[in-house]
């Protein structure tokens, strides 16, 4: 199978709880190879997607094909699918070694092929040396790897990871976001990561799929999420941002100029003269100053919060609007709180979403 | 140095001090169970072994001895065996079917469980009786359907007693279930199905081993309550199904042979003893 070729696809899923729609017709294409991020609040539908490919959730309805098979209909244990759940789930009753060797020995393999594969899958998460310790006496980081040994040895056609690091704390879940990638890379598996923390799906995916409402709002690469967010949502979820409110008064081929409380500003995107809209840029897009044909608002300080590399500015623009420029060291001068002054930022860095898109 | 002014720690008499309160709360219930459970256990035994010419076994020879004594310690054997098993056979479903009820018929079935608690053991076996007599709720029953033309013996048989035991001891082999069932993440069953594990080994393999800690809790009771049952085996079957309890209360109401009434006590005690001690064993190793 070729690298490009869809490895798993998801059409049309639905699924409803009683009157809530948690899945809406999910459409979704995820290659060989390929690490996929679900990023989204809570109550988005995105662990009940990962439990519908799991076989873990029925959908209503559609379809789901793995590795050129419709598993629509096959139970969980005949999917070929491996799992790591945020509680890790590890069998207390059976050793490390145990616990890793459970899918290869209800397979029946045998016994010297499961010794092999066993020692390899600890090996690959750094734990041979652990075999035959309990679970009840491993950190959690360490259960966390005992879990991902346990799916990656039965060598599953998708890696399933339910909020898989969010039990960790923030220092070993960066550095097990880096070396997860590395390892899943090595083996070329195909992964699908739910989450909703956004370093997480910007730092460890291919493409981050953003959900909301049970559909994908879009799904891109990371880089590509971030500079050009494809609906007022995905802009709020991912990173920070500059948001005014305002009314489009003219229109041409992608371009809009906008009417707002801090002035006329110009952004991208496709409206009629009258659309309510809010126009939006990210914050290192922000510079101190006038530029030419730029972009531009005045304000008085409201805070600046320095974080080591960068500076974050908020700017008070009046009218309940407000400006957020990051500012690094090089920009010059930092302004101090309550300093009168001026932001410009690009025209094709700006963005119009319409305002009915909010909340 | 302002440290040096500082006076040293005195850690040891705290530590005395909480050592002294721990054994001040710990002291009532020991005395209770010095003096009402273990001194008694050991003038049981005394008297079991000692008689007007000193020490004897001739109790123990008369009980481990006779063909009629060894059958009274396999009635007692098979009635504690049995109830457990078709126990746990029933409990252990229904402990699940508890712990996926929710709301009002989980309050429901707590309810019927708990409620027969507080009812005596005498009122429950005499219930039985009313139940399974010749002219009681059961056979009438079956006569005016049609199934049967005559009443069946029913009470004063094995099934009567092991019915009765199995009804009267029943929650103390659910309740440990149920609170070990109900704790248990349902992510194991799921871990082990996306591996590959179909319901069946998994239930073998993952949800089996991961309840046995309430399983042996409740054989534990089950079997210690059965064992040594007195009230249900006397209103239920009587004189021709004699256990080591029944034979006690004769050797000790009737017969006034106390050293013998001890030594089965003792004999019963080292039974139940030896199943709660291999429960516990079972429960402690890994699979």
């Amino acid at each position: 199978m070729s690298e490009s070729s869809p490895h798993l696809v998801v059409r049309g899923v639905s699924k409803r709880y009683g009157p809530t729609t948690v899945l809406d017709h999910i459409d979704l294409t995820i290659r060989r190879g390929e690490l996929v991020t679900l990023l989204g609040p809570s109550g988005c539908g995105k662990t009940t997607l990962l439990r519908a490919i799991a076989g873990l959730a029925q959908p209503d309805a559609g379809k789901v094909e793995l590795a050129g098979r419709d598993i629509t209909n096959v139970p969980p244990h005949k999917r070929n699918v491996g799992v790591v759940f945020q509680s890790y789930a590890l069998f207390p009753h059976l050793t490390v070694a145990g616990n890793v060797a459970f899918g290869l020995k209800v397979r029946g393999t045998a016994k010297r092929e499961i010794d092999t594969a066993v020692e390899r899958a600890l090996s690959l998460v750094k734990l041979g040396h652990l075999a035959s310790r309990r679970i009840s006496a491993l950190s959690g980081g360490q259960q966390q790897r005992v879990a991902l040994a346990r799916a990656i040895a039965v060598e599953p056609d998708v890696l399933l990871f339910d909020e898989a690091l969010s039990a960790l704390d923030r220092k070993l879940r960066e550095e097990m976001q880096v070396e997860l990638r590395r390892l899943l890379q090595d083996v070329n598996a195909t992964a699908i990561f739910v989450t909703h923390d956004q370093d997480e799906a910007l730092t460890m995916s291919d493409r981050v799929a953003v959900m909301n409402k049970g559909r994908i709002e879009q799904l891109a690469e990371p880089r590509e999420l971030y500079l050009r967010p494809a609906s007022l949502f995905a802009l709020n979820f991912v990173g920070l941002s500059t948001r005014i409110h305002g009314t489009v008064l003219a229109a041409s081929d992608g371009k809009v100029d906008v009417e707002t409380k801090v002035g006329r500003l110009s952004a991208l995107g496709n409206f009629q003269a009258g659309s309510p809209v809010i126009v939006a840029a990210r914050p290192e897009q922000l510079r101190l100053g006038e530029q030419g044909e730029a972009n531009s608002a005045a304000g008085r300080v409201r805070s600046v919060v320095f974080q080591g590399s960068r500076t974050l500015v908020e700017v008070d623009a009046g009218a309940g609007e407000s400006l957020l420029a990051e500012l690094s060291g090089r920009d010059g001068a930092i302004p101090r709180v309550h300093d009168e002054i001026r932001l410009s930022w690009p025209v094709t860095e700006t963005f119009a979403f319409p305002m009915e898109a909010l909340g | 140095m302002t440290e040096a002014a500082l006076p040293a720690p005195v850690t040891a008499p705290a530590v005395d001090r909480e050592r002294l309160t721990a054994i001040g709360f710990v002291l009532p219930s020991f005395v209770i169970i010095a003096g009402v459970f273990a001194l008694p256990l050991v003038l049981l035994l005394g008297v079991s072994v000692v008689d007007a010419n000193g020490l004897t076994f001739a109790h123990y020879k008369r009980l481990l001895g006779t063909p009629y004594y060894l059958g009274v310690i396999w009635n007692s054997l098979r009635l504690g065996l049995l109830t457990t098993l078709i126990a746990f056979l029933i409990s252990y479903p229904a402990a699940f079917a508890l712990a996926r009820a929710r709301g009002a018929l989980r309050a429901i079935l707590l309810a019927t469980l708990f409620l027969p608690l507080a009812a005596s053991v005498i009122v429950k076996a005499f219930a039985w009786t009313i139940l399974l007599r010749s002219d009681g709720i059961v056979n009438e029953t079956l006569i005016a359907l049609g199934v049967i033309e005559d009443p069946i013996r029913m009470i004063f048989t094995e099934t009567a007693l092991i019915v009765g035991a199995v009804n009267i001891f029943l929650p103390f082999m659910i309740l440990p279930i149920y609170a070990i069932v109900a704790q248990l993440d349902p992510r194991y069953a799921e871990a082990a199905s996306t591996l590959g594990a179909s319901p069946v080994v998994t239930f073998f393999h993952v949800i089996l081993p991961l309840t046995l800690p309430g399983i042996i809790a409740g054989v534990a009771l089950v079997f210690s309550l059965s064992v040594s049952a007195y009230v249900v085996p006397t209103l239920l079957i009587g004189e021709k199904y004699p256990t080591l309890a029944t034979t006690i209360a004769k050797a000790y109401l009737l017969a006034r042979e106390p050293g013998f009434g001890a030594a089965a006590g003792v004999v019963l005690l080292g039974i139940a003893i030896a199943v709660v001690a291999l429960s516990a064993r079972l429960s402690r190793e890994p699979k």
